[in-house]
């Protein structure tokens, strides 16, 4: 990657284990993202595509076992580069059978301890987050301005009671919140969704964090606050130049923010590339399920000509059992002849179709030299 | 007929409303009277314990036995070998208030620190806490705590740590199924994120903020317990032993006059303990209706 990086995922696998089934779930299954500093990534995806799980991997915020077993994540911040999953490879072993993981053996205790060891100083200080339901991701019994400060106070130099109300306080006028100073102590019961959100969003800036992860930070809200919510995070993006990776299966949020997106289909990345180039109307090069994904969102045009929409067909892919072959296979519509045996039996790899700009299928002829 | 009034005042803060803008009147009066018992008990506790008696408790006093309250120096009375019922009455409190307080102290405690490790970690110390509920509740307490007498000796402290420790699985799992709820919840994933370390999460924003209510709640419920336990125990003679005075004692030492027409000296410590545990029993649901904003059951 290029010194501008600022986070560096390789071949990230997270896989969870279903106890019923007796069988892992590749939530993600051999993930490269990379993003630039002061840029914005915008994961999309259909819901089990992975994106949040790709998320929640990187700030070392995955729980249920196995976990993350495999990849890389660097953080280079401060002039230094950390993999914040360094040496946990000591602590889940996995054995594979035709490229498949097909048993993990983890050492749970050691590796959330050591984990918790990698993230000290990098969870809310360089990486924040903000969730969806930001009603429920604040503290129900306590106000708002006390959460605030109790973060100010953890991560930044504003350690007097005085001094962190009076930056607890700057931090709820940068989010556009009416009077904070009377909302400072209000609870999160008495505040509207969308505000509980800007009280978030709050939280995780006054860290002055180098990442922002924002995981599906609309949704859960209603469309007119929805739409106040990504005005405000496009309006900071502009005045702080943080650097966000945005979670959403809602296609217009990723559209208005993003510099550049990634594309998720069953566990891996499909297509990624520009913002521009990836969904620019009327573009024919791209991945079929992101057109697919392109043509399911109602556009002006289709409202006006009550057109139908365009439902992709079938399920979202079952990731415990992975097909051979292409992973979108089965519901991809532009298979052609000259390809399906390609399709149904190899995974095509993500090829350079244009710089910058990478598409994991196989009508694309990069993708045969790669 | 139903009223909706608004609050004067600045709306929507809920918390800066009076206690009585919040509750229903029944509410406020169980609370009251709870709390009234409460401090009545305190002072006694004190009086006593400092010896600030109206009268001497051992005082026999054989011209004056079993007599009715508002004699003359004895306001409540005497019991059947003459001694002043009143001060009897507070110098009783002695024999459960430290103990009573062991008791709620090791239930709070420890079902605290089982219920966050079954809430927060899972796993097997649910389990482990699911059986030990089950033994517990399997095992008629009072022989418990008879067992216990019979093994050590007739100390209250020791009954109290017996009574402490089976109080333990219900605020387990009330703290369990509490933090079960607000893991739905996203807060406490929330925390994490931002950095806040795993001691604050769960001693501040869980046990503090959350599940402070409800302790406060189960200490008055415990308190409750733990007086009928000392009450009845002294009442069998396992307890507190004459002529140290024990609610439990006086209510057997006068049941030997009650058919004899001299019911007061075994009634007065009788109702002593019906108020008592009324107040705290009513404290705590009270309290819960303020606190938590909701009826029980």
């Amino acid at each position: 990657m290029d010194a501008g990086t600022l986070l560096a995922i390789e071949n990230l696998r997270t896989y969870f284990y279903s106890r019923a089934k007796r069988a892992f779930i590749r939530s993600v299954d051999g993930v490269s993202l990379g993003v630039a500093r002061g840029e914005t990534l915008g994961i999309v995806g259909e819901s089990g595509s992975g994106k949040s799980v790709t998320a929640l991997s990187a700030a070392g915020l995955v729980t249920a076992g196995p976990g993350v077993i495999s990849g890389r994540v660097d953080l280079h911040s401060n002039g230094t580069r950390r993999n914040l999953l360094d040496g946990l490879e000591n602590y889940a072993r996995f054995t594979e059978q035709d490229g498949r993981v097909m048993a993990v053996e983890k050492d749970e205790r050691g590796w959330r301890k050591h984990s918790d060891r990698l993230m000290a100083g990098v969870r809310g200080k360089e990486i924040a987050m903000i969730f969806q339901n930001p009603r429920s991701a604040l503290n129900p019994y306590s106000t708002i301005g006390k959460q605030l400060v109790e973060t100010i106070r953890l991560h930044t130099n504003f350690k007097g009671e005085r001094e962190a109300k009076e930056r607890a306080i700057h931090w709820l006028e940068r989010v556009r919140i009416d009077s904070p100073g009377l909302r400072f102590d209000n609870f999160p019961f008495g505040l509207s969704g969308g505000m509980c959100q800007r009280a978030m969003i709050a939280m995780a800036l006054s860290a002055e964090p180098s990442l922002l992860i924002a995981d599906e930070p609309t949704t859960g809200l209603d469309a007119t606050i929805q739409s106040r919510i990504v005005d405000l995070l496009a309006q900071l993006k502009t005045e702080t130049g943080i650097t966000t990776l945005l979670i959403s299966h809602d296609i217009s949020v990723i559209q208005r923010l993003s510099d550049r997106i990634a594309v998720m289909y069953g566990g891996t990345v499909v297509e990624t590339g520009r913002a521009a180039e990836v969904l620019a109307p009327g573009a024919t090069a791209r991945h079929p399920y992101t057109a697919a994904l392109l043509a399911s969102i109602p556009s002006a045009e289709t409202i006006r000509r009550k057109s139908y929409l365009q439902a992709i067909e079938g399920e979202v892919l079952d990731t415990i059992d992975v097909p051979r072959g292409c992973r979108f296979y089965g519901r991809c519509n532009r298979v052609t002849e000259a390809i399906r045996e390609n399709c149904a039996g190899i995974e095509p790899p993500l090829a350079e179709i244009a710089p910058g700009h990478k598409v994991r299928c196989w009508l694309y002829p990069a993708a045969g030299k790669a | 007929m139903r009223r909706y009034v608004q609050t004067p005042g600045p709306i929507g803060r809920f918390s800066e409303l009076s206690l009585a803008q919040r509750a229903g009147p029944l509410d406020l009066l169980y609370t009251g009277y709870g709390l009234l018992v409460v401090a009545v008990v305190v002072a006694s506790y004190v009086l006593g314990a400092f010896g600030w008696l109206p009268d001497d408790p051992q005082a026999i006093n054989v011209g004056l036995i079993n007599a009715p309250p508002f004699t003359s120096g004895h306001l409540l009375g005497t019991d059947f070998l003459g001694r002043d019922l009143q001060a009897r009455l507070i110098l009783g409190i002695q024999a459960y208030f430290l103990p009573g307080l062991l008791a709620i102290t090791i239930s709070l405690a420890g079902g605290s620190i089982l219920g966050v490790l079954a809430g927060y970690k899972g796993g097997w110390f649910d389990t482990i806490i699911t059986y030990f509920d089950n033994l517990l509740d399997s095992f008629p307490r009072l022989v418990l705590i008879l067992l216990v007498i019979a093994a050590f000796k007739p100390d209250i402290y020791y009954v109290m740590v017996v009574v402490g420790i089976t109080g333990m699985p219900v605020i387990a799992n009330l703290i369990a199924g509490k933090i079960a709820f607000l893991r739905q919840m996203s807060f406490i994933e929330a925390a994490h994120a931002l950095g806040l370390p795993a001691h604050t999460v769960v001693l501040k924003h869980i046990l503090w903020l959350n599940c402070r209510a409800l302790l406060v709640i189960q200490a008055t419920l415990g308190m409750a317990e733990a007086i009928l336990v000392e009450t009845s125990l002294s009442y069998l003679g396992f307890g507190v032993q004459e002529p140290t005075p024990s609610w439990g004692n006086m209510v057997q030492a006068g049941a030997n006059y009650f058919l004899q027409g001299n019911f007061w000296p075994s009634t007065a410590p009788a109702l002593a303990i019906l108020a008592t545990i009324l107040g705290l029993q009513l404290l705590g649901d009270g309290l819960n209706n303020l606190l938590e904003g909701k009826r029980r059951k």
